[in-house]
C-alpha cells in the first residue's frame, strides 16, 4: 500500500494501463503539451494526469490534438469501433457542449445500433466542480445529464484508488464510460493498492456507517458529508455516508439497504437542481421503497442557476458541510 | 497614420497594457477569484480593429482573452476592473467575471469562455444589422486555436453564405494554450482557409500599427459596404501566458516574444510628438490605470445579491 495524490493515481494508472495494452491510445488538448514547440518541456495535461505518458509510449499513442472537441472525440469513437482503446480528454466538461451529438448521438448509440457487432472501449475523462473562481463554462457537474443518455455509463469518484480503479474499469468495458474528476479533488490524498486494481462500475461504497439517516454523497461532496457526519453525531444522529461512485448504472441495491435502516434519505450533488441525479436518486428510492421512508426525501445541490464568478456569489452557489448538517438534522427529526 | 491618431492609439495602448499589469498585481494579492489571461502584445491590433468600428453601431464579441478588446471598444474600465474582480459596479456584478464580459453599450456583444462559441454569436449581431438596415457590422475575434473548432469553420461558411456582414479578426499568436498553430493547424495557412470560403482575406503584422489600421479600416469599410464577410488574421504576440502565473515551461528557450510596444517611440518621434509629450501621456495612462484597479480593489463583492436577484427572477 502506498499513499497517492487522486491526480498521481490516475497518472499512474494510465501508465499501468497503456503498458498493459499496446491497444489504448490517450487522445486530448495539451495533454503532452507543447507540441510543435521546439525544446519545451511538456505539460502532461492542464492538471498533470497525463504527465510522462508520452515520453514512454510516444507521440503514437499520445496524440495531442487541436482544439476540435467535435473531431477529436468522434474519431476516439470510430477508433474504439475498429480496435483501439481511446481514452479521450475533455479539458472541461463544459466542453461537452461542443461535441454533445458525438457522445449523444455517436458514441452513446453506435452498440444499440450495430445490435452488439462492436464493442465500443471509449473512456472520456473529464473534469468538473466549482469552487475555484472558473465561472460559467469551467465549473460545471453535468453527471445527472449525461446518466440520461441511454448507452453512457457514467462515473464519478471521489478518492484516489476510486478514480484509478475506475480508469482501469472504464478501459475494459465494453460501452463508453465517461469518467468525471472533480477539479478540487486532484490533490486530495488516499492509501492505494500499488496495482490499483479495477473497481466495478456500478457498485458503490459505504463510507460510514449509521442508523438514522442515509446521506448519499457524489464526488467532492463525500468528504463534506463525512465532516457532517461527524458533526450530527454530536447531535446524536448517526449519519449512514453512501458513495455510489457510479451515477449510472446507480448501485440502488445498496442505497435502499440503507434506507430501509434509516428511513431517511438525503441526497448531495453538486449537478443540477431540477431533474438531476438527486433528483433520479429520491425518484428511483420513493419508486422502489416508499414504504420505508418515514420522512419525505431531501435533496441538497446548488441553486437552479449557472455557476457565478464573484466569490460571495459562488460561496452562496456551493452548498457546503453546513447545509448537509441542517438538512441532515431536519429529516432525522423531522 | 496621422500625427494625432498615433497618439490617442499610443495613450490607450499604455493605458490598456497598463490595467493588465494592475490586474496582475490584484491577482498575485489574492483579489481575483478566477485565472485571467492577459491582453499584452494585442493592444495595437485591438485599438486598430476598433479604430474602424462605428460606436453604437456594430458589435464585437471576443474570446477568453478579451479585457483589451473591451477597453479598446471604450469599455468604461472600472466596470470591467469590478467585474474582473468579482465587485460592485462590476459589468455584471460580478456573476459573469474575466472571461464573460458584457458590455453591447460600448459594442462590446460578449466575450466567451468557450473556445470559439462567440464566433456564431458576431454572426446574428450581423444577421441583426443587415435585417434591421441599421448599417452597422459585426466583429469575431478568436484565436488561431478556435481557428480549428467546428462552430468557426461554419461560421466562415454560413457568414459567406448568408453575406452577413461580418469581420472575422483571427488573432494569431502561435500558440493554443501550449500547443504550437504550426502544429495544430492543418493545410496551409489560416487565409487559404477563409479564401476557400469565398471570404475576402488579408494578413497583417499586428505588431505594426500603421499598416494593422490601414488594413482594418479597409477590411472594415469593405463588409460595412458590400455587406459580406471578410477575414483578418492578424499575427500577434502572446506576451503573458496563456493565463497570468502560467509557468510556460513547454516554450522552450529560444528567445520570447518582441513586443510591439518598442515601436512606438520610434513612429511618434517621427511624426514630431515632443519626447516630453510622450512620457507625459505615458505617466498619465498608467496612474489612471492604477487608480482605476486599486478602486475595484476597494469595491464591495455583492455578487451574492446579484445571484439572489437572478434566482427572484427566475422562480427558483
Amino acid at each position: 500500500m502506498t499513499k497517492l495524490s487522486l491526480r498521481d493515481a490516475l497518472n499512474r494508472a494510465h501508465h499501468q494501463i497503456m503498458s498493459a495494452d499496446d491497444t489504448v491510445v490517450v487522445i486530448g488538448e495539451d495533454i503532452l503539451g507543447g507540441s510543435g514547440v521546439d525544446g519545451g518541456q511538456e505539460l502532461g495535461g492542464v492538471f498533470g494526469v497525463t504527465a510522462g505518458l508520452a515520453a514512454r509510449f510516444g507521440e503514437a499513442r499520445v496524440i495531442d490534438t487541436p482544439i476540435s472537441e467535435t473531431a477529436f472525440v468522434g474519431m476516439a469513437t470510430g477508433a474504439a469501433m475498429t480496435g483501439l482503446k481511446p481514452i479521450v480528454e475533455v479539458m472541461f466538461c463544459d466542453f461537452m457542449g461542443v461535441c454533445f451529438d458525438q457522445i449523444m448521438n455517436q458514441a452513446a448509440k453506435a452498440r444499440f445500433l450495430s445490435d452488439g457487432r462492436f464493442d465500443l472501449p471509449l473512456t472520456i475523462r473529464t473534469t468538473m466542480g466549482a469552487g475555484d473562481g472558473s465561472a460559467a463554462m469551467h465549473s460545471q457537474s453535468i453527471y445527472g445529464l449525461l446518466a440520461t443518455v441511454p448507452g453512457l455509463v457514467v462515473a464519478c469518484p471521489s478518492t484516489p484508488a476510486d478514480a484509478a480503479g475506475i480508469l482501469k474499469a472504464a478501459v475494459a468495458a465494453k460501452g463508453p464510460v465517461v469518467l468525471m474528476e472533480h477539479k478540487g479533488l486532484y490533490g486530495e490524498m488516499g492509501v492505494v493498492d500499488e496495482a490499483l486494481p479495477p473497481v466495478p462500475l456500478g457498485k458503490g461504497r459505504v463510507v460510514r456507517e449509521g442508523a438514522d439517516v442515509t446521506i448519499v454523497a457524489v464526488s467532492a461532496f463525500v468528504n463534506r458529508a463525512v465532516e457532517a457526519a461527524d458533526l450530527l453525531n454530536a447531535e446524536g444522529i448517526e449519519a449512514e455516508v453512501i458513495d455510489p461512485r457510479t451515477i449510472k448504472p446507480l448501485d440502488l441495491p445498496l442505497i435502499l439497504e440503507s434506507v430501509k435502516k434509516t428511513g431517511r434519505l438525503l441526497v448531495a450533488a453538486e449537478d443540477a437542481a431540477f431533474g438531476g441525479f438527486a433528483d433520479a436518486v429520491i425518484s428511483a428510492v420513493s419508486r422502489a421503497a416508499f414504504s420505508d421512508l418515514r420522512a419525505a426525501p431531501a435533496a441538497i445541490t446548488p441553486p437552479d442557476a449557472p455557476v457565478p464568478y464573484g466569490r460571495k456569489a459562488e460561496a452562496v452557489w456551493l452548498p457546503g458541510t453546513d447545509e448537509i448538517v441542517a438538512a441532515a438534522s431536519a429529516l432525522a427529526t423531522a | 497614420m496621422s500625427a494625432e491618431t498615433l497618439t490617442w492609439l499610443a495613450e490607450k495602448a499604455w493605458f490598456i497594457r497598463a490595467f493588465e499589469g494592475a490586474i496582475a498585481r490584484a491577482a498575485d494579492a489574492g483579489e481575483v477569484p478566477g485565472l485571467v489571461h492577459l491582453s499584452n502584445g494585442a493592444e495595437l491590433l485591438e485599438l486598430a480593429v476598433a479604430h474602424a468600428l462605428k460606436p453604437g453601431l456594430d458589435q464585437v464579441t471576443g474570446s477568453h482573452r478579451s479585457h483589451g478588446i473591451a477597453l479598446s471598444l471604450g469599455v468604461d474600465p472600472y466596470g470591467l476592473a469590478c467585474e474582473i474582480l468579482g465587485r460592485e459596479g462590476g459589468l455584471s456584478s460580478g456573476l459573469g467575471g474575466t472571461q464573460h464580459l458584457i458590455a453591447p453599450e460600448s459594442g462590446l456583444l460578449g466575450s466567451n469562455g468557450i473556445v470559439g462559441g462567440q464566433v456564431p454569436l458576431a454572426l446574428g449581431a450581423a444577421l441583426s444589422a443587415k435585417t434591421l438596415g441599421t448599417g452597422g457590422i459585426a466583429v469575431a475575434y478568436f484565436g488561431d486555436g478556435a481557428a480549428n473548432q467546428g462552430a468557426v469553420l461554419e461560421s466562415l461558411n454560413l457568414a459567406s453564405a448568408l453575406k452577413l456582414p461580418v469581420l472575422f479578426v483571427c488573432e494569431n499568436n502561435g500558440l493554443g494554450q501550449s500547443t504550437a498553430s504550426s502544429y495544430a493547424a492543418g493545410g496551409v495557412s489560416l487565409l487559404g482557409r477563409a479564401r476557400s470560403f469565398g471570404l475576402a482575406a488579408d494578413h497583417v503584422d499586428g505588431t505594426d500599427v500603421v499598416e494593422a489600421i490601414k488594413v482594418a479600416d479597409r477590411l472594415a469599410s469593405w463588409v460595412r459596404s458590400a455587406g459580406s464577410p471578410a477575414f483578418l488574421e492578424a499575427s500577434v504576440p502572446r506576451l503573458s501566458g496563456h493565463y497570468h502565473g502560467d509557468a510556460e515551461t513547454y516554450r522552450g528557450n529560444g528567445a520570447g516574444p518582441t513586443d510591439p510596444f518598442d515601436r512606438l517611440p520610434k513612429l511618434l518621434a517621427d511624426r514630431d510628438v515632443p519626447e516630453g509629450l510622450v512620457a507625459e501621456m505615458k505617466a498619465r495612462a498608467e496612474a489612471e490605470a492604477e487608480r482605476v484597479v486599486a478602486k475595484a480593489t476597494q469595491a464591495a463583492d455583492v455578487s451574492d445579491k446579484a445571484l439572489q436577484r437572478y434566482l427572484k427572477e427566475a422562480g427558483a
